[in-house]
């Protein structure tokens, strides 16, 4: 059994599959602490230029819209995202066909879920997300999503904030969007970064609070419908979610 | 800046407005402002009530001159009263919005002096805020009845959805628990403003004003006064119809205030569920509020309406799901429009069998017993069972709206969990369900046209 290892890029994902497709019963991961089984034979695959774009220029012709699935498919968060997105083109070259309306195939139903839940999150911060007006008057937004999401949210905050200046800031994968009103560019980050916060910050983030509570039906508690909404471990970065005041 | 004793008495006066979609409307940001309002509607958070917190919901003044008897801000209750500036509003209406804890303003008011005087301070607010303010986000403007026309349509100008509250579902009603109101005061300019907005759909010039992109909607308490489920849905049907309502709101309602002419029990939740689930089935499944229930009657509360309709219609059951149409499958009981959807793009590929439908998540417990697959039959086959069992899994449900009802002190109006889920459904569900919806509506809409009635109104 072969186990292809891709330095987690989607061009290198592309060219392991150029091999993987066929070879059965493979694994294609990215994975850094990947347990090897018995008896597999480990493959690093270094990213070919011409073996990628062969791969994309086949499955496009195959299914216009297939190449952007596979984009959201390889931005999970879990150590199967590659076999997924694997097992969808895998399919997508049987077919010869589109075959995402094929809604009780397996393989079409685990790439769904796998876009859904990558979309849904995207959507989700385009809400949760929290900034904070830093002294220089730069706003600051550090979040920590599932999955590999910044750039799909970061079109919404162009539009809706364009004269603000702003940082968005994926605290795990240590990436952020930084925006000065004219250019966007996305740069590698420490984990932690201090920011010296405006002072009105702390008095907006307490009027923030007080709406929060008083806007709360007091007698008609439903936290599991709060938190199935609204998972708790998105709340480190959310104001009126932290306890002081 | 607003401090927070104030702006907590605003907001508790506000937050019984169950309306909290901020939806249906595109708003591109323009050069030098700030903002845009998204089509699909965003939540930035979620209440340990279980709802979502999508708009600075908020009154300009909680003094009223009025006195309705349901309300805990008429005139004669000895509550704290508080007041803000349009410039309080802006300013606390930007800041939220920069720091994305919001996604516009939703603005009320109590009729603090005279209509025109507070409707004069909204409109102030809501010019404010997008001229000087460069505020281009959403905005929901809750209309004074008995405002001037001018100032209402200037309003209507400005922001993005007005709504007015119907309140009663009948003119006797209104007379007697909100004497200073009354069903035309509400109606003339819902009428007025939809009049407005066709006239300005026909104009051909290219330089037309905005005028509500997201439209009106209205609310109605349930179980104040004595009207049946059935009256209120064909109202509701007459709205949409009329002034092209993008929603109508329904809230049980609930004791805060003790009179004699007021019932001393609240309406409860489950009927508020059932007139949200007829809503529905009236906006997106292409059902009639003569369908659904008699003018006198109310809706069951053993199965939810379509069930109920579906069970009344046992002749037209079961049909075969690689075959009926989008219609029919849509008035299975357990199939919703996403299902249904499903179904007939599946089913292009391959004929589907009960197996298939259960790995495309088509929850089949209710269903089981409308359908067939290739033929074959999976449900219980006499009426009565089935009718056994239906109710028998509709009690889980009921009891689910009972528990969340026994907290202690008053409980007031919220929108139900589907309410919440039209707001923060992901992209995915918009994609797809959103063309479903829309096909329906057109489909209704089509089958409407044919039995339009005149309603009361
Ligand atoms: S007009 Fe509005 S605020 Fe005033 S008493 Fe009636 S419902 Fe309450």
């Amino acid at each position: 059994m072969n186990i292809y290892i891709t330095d987690g890029t989607t061009d290198c994902f592309y060219t392991a599959v150029f091999a993987a497709c066929t070879d059965r019963d493979c694994i294609v991961t990215s994975a850094k602490d990947f347990q090897l089984p018995l008896g597999a034979r480990l493959v690093e695959v270094a990213t070919d230029e011409e073996k990628c774009g062969r791969v994309r220029k086949k499955l496009r012709a195959i299914d216009g819209g297939a190449l952007r699935e596979i984009s959201l498919i390889l931005r999970r968060g879990c150590a199967e995202r590659e076999m997924l997105a694997l097992r969808y083109i895998r399919l997508l070259i049987e077919k010869n066909a589109p075959v995402r309306g094929m809604l009780s195939h397996p393989a079409v139903l685990e790439a769904r879920d796998a876009i859904k839940k990558v979309t849904g999150e995207a959507h989700n911060f385009t809400g949760f997300l929290r900034f904070m007006e830093g002294e220089n008057g730069v706003f600051y937004a550090p979040f920590s999503p599932d999955n590999d999401i910044l750039d799909l949210i970061l079109p919404h905050f162009l539009r809706r904030l364009a004269n603000q200046p702003f940082v968005i800031h994926d605290v795990t994968r240590r990436k952020a969007a930084l925006y000065n009103t004219r250019d966007c560019v996305i740069a590698d980050t420490d984990e932690r970064v201090s920011v010296a916060l405006s002072e009105y910050e702390q008095g907006f983030q307490n009027l923030w609070k007080e709406y929060y509570r008083s806007v709360n039906i007091a007698q008609r508690p439903h936290e599991k419908q709060m938190k199935g909404y609204m998972p708790v471990r998105y709340w480190k970065f959310m104001p009126e979610k932290q306890d002081t005041n | 800046m607003i401090d927070a004793e104030r702006l907590k008495i605003l907001t508790e006066s506000a937050k019984y407005d169950v309306s909290c979609s901020s939806s249906g409307s595109a708003r591109a940001n323009r050069k030098g402002g700030i903002g845009n309002a998204a089509p699909a509607g965003i939540c930035h958070s979620f209440t340990p009530d279980g709802r979502c917190i999508s708009l600075l919901k908020i009154l300009l003044s909680n003094k009223c001159a009025y006195n309705c008897l349901y309300c805990p801000n008429r005139a004669e209750a000895d509550v704290p009263r508080a007041s803000a500036t349009p410039d309080e509003i802006c300013e606390l209406t930007i800041a939220f919005y920069k720091r994305n804890y919001i996604e516009g303003l939703f603005l009320s008011s109590a009729v603090d002096g005279s209509p025109d005087s507070t409707m004069e301070r909204m409109l102030e607010t809501v010019i404010k805020l997008r001229k000087v303010y460069n505020f281009n986000g959403y905005i929901h403007l809750k209309g004074i009845p008995k405002a001037d026309r001018l100032l209402t349509f200037r309003a209507a100008q400005y922001v993005d959805r007005m709504s007015y509250n119907v309140e009663l579902p009948s003119e006797h009603s209104l007379k007697l628990l909100a004497p200073q109101k009354s069903k035309e005061s509400v109606l003339l300019p819902m009428r007025e403003l939809a009049a407005g907005k066709r006239a300005l759909a026909e104009e051909k010039s290219k330089k037309k004003p905005r005028f509500l992109p997201a439209g009106q909607t209205t609310q109605m308490i349930v179980g104040a006064s004595p009207e049946a489920d059935g009256q209120i849905l064909r109202l509701s049907q007459a709205m949409y119809r009329k002034f092209s309502l993008k929603r109508v709101y329904f809230s049980a309602y609930i004791p805060v205030v003790k009179h004699s002419l007021l019932p001393d029990k609240t309406a409860g939740l489950l009927r508020e569920h059932r007139l949200y689930q007829a809503d529905w089935l009236m906006r997106f499944y292409g059902f009639s509020a003569e369908e659904i229930a008699g003018e006198g009657d109310n809706l069951p509360e053993e199965y939810d309406p379509k069930c109920a309709w579906a069970l009344r219609h046992m002749e037209l059951f079961p049909v075969e799901i690689n075959r009926a149409p989008l219609e029919m499958l849509l008035r299975v009981p357990g199939i919703g429009t996403l299902g249904a959807y499903k179904i007939v793009r599946a089913r292009k590929f391959a004929a589907l069998g009960f197996d298939d439908l259960a790995k495309m998540r088509i929850v089949l417990k209710r269903a089981k017993h409308f359908i067939t697959c290739g033929g074959k039959f999976y449900g219980a086959d006499n009426a009565a069972t089935v009718k056994a069992l239906l109710a028998l899994e509709a009690r889980g449900e009921r009891y689910e709206q009972l528990s969340l009802f026994s907290g202690e002190g008053a409980v007031l109006p919220m929108p139900d969990a589907q309410e919440n889920s039209e707001v923060r459904s992901g992209t995915e569900k918009r994609g797809a369900e959103a063309r479903a919806q829309e096909r329906f509506a057109l489909l209704s809409t089509a089958a409407n046209a044919e039995s339009a009635r005149t309603g009361q109104l």
